[in-house]
């Protein structure tokens, strides 16, 4: 794993664009505000297009000669960012195929999107902070796609959550829009917490194995595949684990990319302004999911249980969103739930093992959606902000080139043959149909091809129900109330560029069965050659028969798609429509128009419920526990208490009096209250250890006295307070002998007179030299 | 009437135990050690250079009768003499400070102050603190007691309760804890052996310097040798006393017109 | 137990230590027996009395002059004491008409 310079840059340069913008951008001209904005982003994209051009393709030449060995890719490593015990995490980035690809993508579209927004947003008041915040949408985004290991990518994740969170709800003057911010934030947290579950389980199982110190993916990679044969696999405990975190690691996804059941902030992101609608479903945050999942292609592919919910969730998703989309009065809303949709084919790619074919539609996806949504912009911008596909129509003859455009787009994401939607779909497709993985059922690779044959059919339908009531028939709105206008130059400059986009870029990922030869064949199979190099390969057999039958298939259900909606809006909404709404098909209508009442399910289902919780909490927690018990209880004890204390302390001097006099008398007992003198004694090893106490208080230091010869008088010469003695030149009875330390030992007579006396019989323990320590302990008893 | 009695008994008992005191003393300074009584006491010659005997090897040696002793006689003169006078001056010490606790009037009160420190300067005396017994007399019974009479004659309110019966339990409770403390003491200073007891009458010796013990001379080498800091700092305590005690007792100002004059007129 | 005559007629220090212990005790009956704040002031005398008779008990016991030096700065201390003692009772008279420590309750509610 070779290593390059400046891979930083490519995040770095939005990441200072939005700090310009955000912390100067009140007091920078609006040229200066975006003109910072644009030229970080683009800045960075060349940076990219320099990396991967040069560096990239260089390593990769090097790579190819010596023989294809490891895994391919650029390190850029900057510091070790958390160090502790097993775990160590570089804040480090990665250019491989997979995240050159990424990054080309996302600040390619950002640019354009940048430059649209100077347009677009020309009379927004909060500018630099509208512009601050894209920066830092694609920075973070950029972070996402380049960390090397899961932590750094979880930077990206989150920040790109942040800044959907900041962006949606840009207009929070707006409720709904501030709501719908919120919504946004609340569910990607819902995902989020997935998955960082799903990280922690990896660093569990992976900690320590085969030296992993870090979650790094390379590092994931080499650990996981070091052993083929999935069903006996120790590593992923018999690919439990892998199902495990791969599903985890999903429900993150799903959160991000807007799948079953999370796919509900997508459509209510509407509230922000459309370039942000473009940025986030094109290029920064939808394609998070997709591109994890890809990137950690062999943990996936350790678990076909995980790969199948992937694919199944993916294409119910793309099933349901096209369904929703079919009744959707709002342009807007017509493209989020087509992006939803067309996510899940996506995520039936990756889920099918199908990597590259997942990342090429996520790729020819951003160029056409974000061109959808500019020209949706474009619209609106003529249209005067309202998003009312009923009032428009025949704007063809107002807006040329959008119109020009936008069909080119529908061309593209209907599937029309050899535009880029055709060739990315189509790969999706023939993957489904060719998935048999180990453990999948038969029938699964095929079901999954029919839904999204049908879902397919539902995306021509519902664009070019779109593109007929917008473009053409008649205009339907008040003319004296919008003029409908063509848009300025730097908004119709980026729809051109990504129809063009939109149109060839499929021809990088020709199927395999056309063979093509020389440089030819190194454009046409470009993608997914070059993205398989970091993804792990997985097995697939299509005969070049079936491969031909899939591709007129796709072909003939575009057609018929739009066909069928030229039929019914060719020339306005048909009569055949209303009579199909109103009679037969009403509950279908209605249950389309209501988006199949998901969201009030989930109002019923969780907000609710969560709301009775919360107010129920408030009442018990808050208002009881906190409120009275502690807050209340607090001052209730304190008072209880000071009553007691003001007894005492009450600002008369003569209770203070009291209390030191009584404290006096209190020291002087306790003090001399212990002062009766003793001794005591063990073995020891050279024999017997007296050890007087004398007590202490008034009394203490005072001198002592011994009678080891039983005959009630002192001995001469001893008077250490500790004596060690022969056993044998000690009598039964032993007497300690306190001296007054002021009077002495005799009175005024010469008697002798002493403090204190105390006699104790003696039991002598047999000592042996040396003493056992069990010897040492029998004496002390009197 | 009962208190001038007391008070008039108390005075005559004063002037009598000041002059056996006086003699008792003048002879105890002479005849400080009862030879025959036992042996010298090793623990107190008084003197400022002496390492005060403490150790018990030293009891043992017998010290010769000083020179010049007074006879038996004059000895037991002497200690019937101190004693007398002790027990007379503590019992008017007593007395008068019971006075002053118990009378409800603040100038009998203050008379048996007056009576209490007479005697405890003579308490002072036969501790051979003459000086001090001087500066008793002339601190305590003199500028001390004027100012509480003052004090009583601006206030002059009798009191229509003279006890403070508020808080009775805590009071017993420490009445009683001031018994248990001065029995204590008693009870260990009861033990002092009686041979030590009657050493404690001679006389000290002169200081280094050659002044008598306790005199004018002794207490000032002393007091502007050892402690200078302290009685310098102790004037300066007198100092600021003097001028809080103006500052608290002096009265309040009323509002002074000049404030107002000092408002400068704007209109 | 030693001889009470003894006790009676041989006087030493333990008489003059006792004599002190009293004399205070006393003084303390007298702080929290009375209500007169002048009364009191007179009780904290004694107690200073006490403490100085002491002092003196052991400068003599000890033949240390520096008992006689710390009894007056005592006494020093006991004058300004008085001093500053009297005029706050003055200043409390003043205001009051009372000098009863009983009812010099404002700090307590």
């Amino acid at each position: 794993m070779d290593t390059v310079k400046f891979l930083w840059v490519v995040p770095f340069l939005p990441l200072a664009g939005a700090f310009l913008n955000l912390i100067l951008g009140k007091r920078l001209s609006r040229q200066t505000v975006h003109f910072i904005a644009v030229a970080a982003v683009a800045a960075s994209f060349f940076t990219a297009l320099y990396l991967v051009v040069g560096p990239l393709r260089e390593a990769y030449g090097v790579w190819k000669h010596d023989g294809r060995q490891g895994a391919f890719g650029l390190d850029e490593h900057l510091w070790t960012w958390i160090q502790a015990g097993d775990l160590k995490l570089d804040l480090a980035f990665r250019l491989d195929p997979l995240s050159s690809v990424m990054i080309l993508i996302v600040t390619f579209c950002s640019t354009l999107i940048h430059i649209y927004s100077t347009g677009y947003m020309e009379h927004e008041p909060r500018y630099g902070a509208y512009f601050g915040y894209l920066n830092l949408f694609t920075g973070a985004m950029l972070i996402l796609v380049l960390g090397s290991n899961m932590p750094v990518m979880f930077i990206g994740w989150e920040g790109v959550g942040l800044c959907s969170f900041l962006l949606i709800g840009f207009w929070f003057e707006n409720e709904a829009y501030a709501t719908a911010g919120r919504k946004a934030f609340v569910v990607n947290r819902i995902g989020d917490f997935a998955f960082l579950l799903g990280m922690f389980l990896l660093w569990w199982a992976t900690h320590g194995v085969d030296g992993g110190k870090s979650l790094d993916f390379v590092m994931l990679r080499d650990v996981a595949t070091a052993h083929p044969d999935i069903y006996e696999h120790k590593f992923w405990f018999d690919e439990r684990l892998a199902a495990a975190a791969g599903i985890l690691l999903f429900i993150g996804a799903a959160g991000k990319s807007a799948q079953l059941p999370l796919y509900v902030w997508l459509p209510d992101a509407m509230a922000g302004p459309t370039p942000v609608s473009a940025l986030i479903h094109a290029a920064t945050m939808v394609t998070a999911g997709v591109y994890m999942v890809a990137r950690l292609s062999f943990l996936f592919a350790s678990s076909t249980t995980a790969m199948a919910v992937v694919s199944i969730v993916g294409a119910l998703t793309a099933l349901t969103a096209a369904f929703m989309a079919f009744a959707q009065t709002d342009l807007k809303k017509v493209l989020a739930y087509s992006t939803v949709s067309q996510l899940g084919f996506m995520f039936v790619g990756v889920g099918t093992g199908n990597w590259s074919a997942g990342v090429f539609h996520l790729m020819t996806h951003a160029f056409f959606k974000a061109g959808l949504f500019l020209g949706a912009g474009s619209v609106m911008h003529g249209m005067e902000g309202s998003g009312d596909i009923r009032i428009m129509g025949g704007l063809k003859k107002y807006m040329p080139i959008t119109r020009i455009t936008f069909l080119i787009y529908c061309l593209a994401i209907a599937g029309f043959p050899l535009t880029s939607g055709f060739f990315s779909k189509d790969e999706i497709l023939a993957g489904a149909w060719a998935a048999h993985h180990d453990g999948w059922p038969a029938f699964l690779g095929k079901m999954l091809w029919v839904m999204l044959t049908v879902a397919a059919l539902g995306t021509a339908f519902y664009m070019w129900r779109l593109y007929f009531l917008v473009f053409e028939g008649e205009y339907r709105g008040k003319a004296q109330v919008a003029h409908p206008h063509e848009s300025p130059i730097n908004m119709t400059g980026p729809l051109m560029v990504l129809a063009f986009l939109a149109l060839v870029a499929g021809f990088i990922g020709i199927p395999h069965v056309i063979h093509l030869s020389g440089t030819l064949g190194d454009i046409g199979h470009f993608l997914p050659e070059w993205v398989g190099l970091s993804t792990k390969p997985m097995e697939m057999h299509l005969s070049s028969g079936t491969t031909y039958a899939l591709l007129g298939t796709a072909s003939v259900v575009g057609l018929l798609g739009i066909g069928l909606a030229y039929a019914l809006y060719g020339k306005g909404p048909s009569k055949i429509v209303d009579r199909f709404t109103a009679g037969a098909g009403k509950p279908l209508y209605e249950a389309s128009k209501n988006k199949l009442w998901v969201d009030e399910g989930y109002d019923y289902a969780f907000v609710r419920p969560f709301r009775a919780l919360a107010k129920g909490t408030f009442e018990i927690v808050d208002r009881f526990i906190i409120d009275t018990v502690l807050v209340n209880g607090a001052g209730f004890v304190m008072s209880l208490f000071s009553r007691v204390s003001r007894w005492i302390q009450n600002g008369q001097v003569q209770r203070y009096l009291v209390g030191v006099v009584f404290g006096a008398a209190l020291i002087f007992w306790w003090t001399s209250r212990n002062d009766h003198p003793s001794f005591s004694y063990k073995a020891v090893p050279g024999g017997i250890e007296f050890r007087a106490e004398p007590g202490h208080g008034l009394r203490s230091g005072a001198a002592v006295r011994w009678d080891f010869d039983g005959d009630g008088q002192p001995d001469p010469g001893e008077t250490a307070p500790v004596v060690i003695k022969r056993p044998g030149d000690v009598a039964s009875r032993v007497t300690l002998f306190v001296v007054d330390p002021v009077w002495g030992e005799t009175d005024k007579d010469g008697k002798p007179k002493h403090l204190a006396r105390v006699t104790r019989r003696v039991k002598l323990p047999v000592v042996e030299a040396p003493a056992t320590p069990a010897a040492a302990t029998a004496g002390g008893v009197p | 009437m009962t208190a001038r009695v007391l008070t008039a008994i108390l005075a005559v008992l004063f002037v009598v135990l000041a002059f056996d005191a006086g003699a008792a003393h003048a002879q105890g300074a002479v005849a400080p050690v009862d030879a025959k009584i036992g042996p010298a006491p090793d623990f107190d010659p008084p003197r400022s250079a002496t390492t005060a005997g403490k150790t018990v090897s030293k009891r043992d040696s017998v010290a010769s009768p000083a020179p010049g002793a007074p006879t038996n006689a004059a000895a037991k003169r002497t200690k019937g003499g101190m004693a007398f006078a002790f027990w007379g001056f503590a019992a008017l010490t007593v007395l008068g400070s019971l006075f002053v606790i118990t009378r409800r009037n603040l100038i009998t009160a203050v008379m048996g102050m007056v009576g209490t420190f007479f005697a405890l300067a003579a308490l002072y005396m036969l501790l051979y603190a003459h000086f001090l017994a001087i500066i008793q007399m002339l601190v305590y019974a003199g500028a001390i007691m004027v100012l509480f009479v003052f004090v009583i004659m601006i206030l002059n309110k009798p009191e229509d309760e003279p006890f403070a019966l508020s808080g009775r339990v805590g009071k017993v409770l420490a009445g009683l804890a001031m018994a248990y403390l001065v029995f204590r003491i008693g009870s260990v200073l009861i033990d002092v052996p009686a041979h030590v007891t009657m050493a404690q009458n001679a006389a000290p010796a002169r200081t280094a310097a050659g002044d008598d013990w306790g005199s004018t001379a002794a207490v000032g080498m002393n007091l502007f040798n050892d402690y200078l800091f302290p009685f310098e700092a102790v004037s300066l305590t007198l100092l600021i006393a003097v001028v809080g005690a103006i500052a608290i007792a002096r009265p309040l100002k009323d509002d002074e017109p000049a404030a107002e004059a000092a408002t400068p007129g704007g209109h | 137990m030693p001889n009470l005559s003894t006790v009676f007629s041989e006087v030493g220090y333990a008489h003059f230590l006792v004599l002190g212990a009293v004399l205070f005790a006393i003084g303390v009956g007298g702080v929290l027996l009375r209500r007169n704040a002048l009364i009191i002031m007179m009780s904290i005398e004694l107690m200073l009395n006490a403490g100085n008779l002491t002092i003196l008990t052991f400068a003599r016991m000890h033949g240390d002059l520096g008992g006689h030096s710390f009894a007056m700065i005592v006494m020093a201390v006991a004058a300004a004491e008085v001093a500053v003692g009297l005029a706050i009772v003055v200043a409390i008279f003043r205001g009051r008409r009372h000098v009863d420590v009983d009812r010099m309750n404002l700090l307590k509610h």
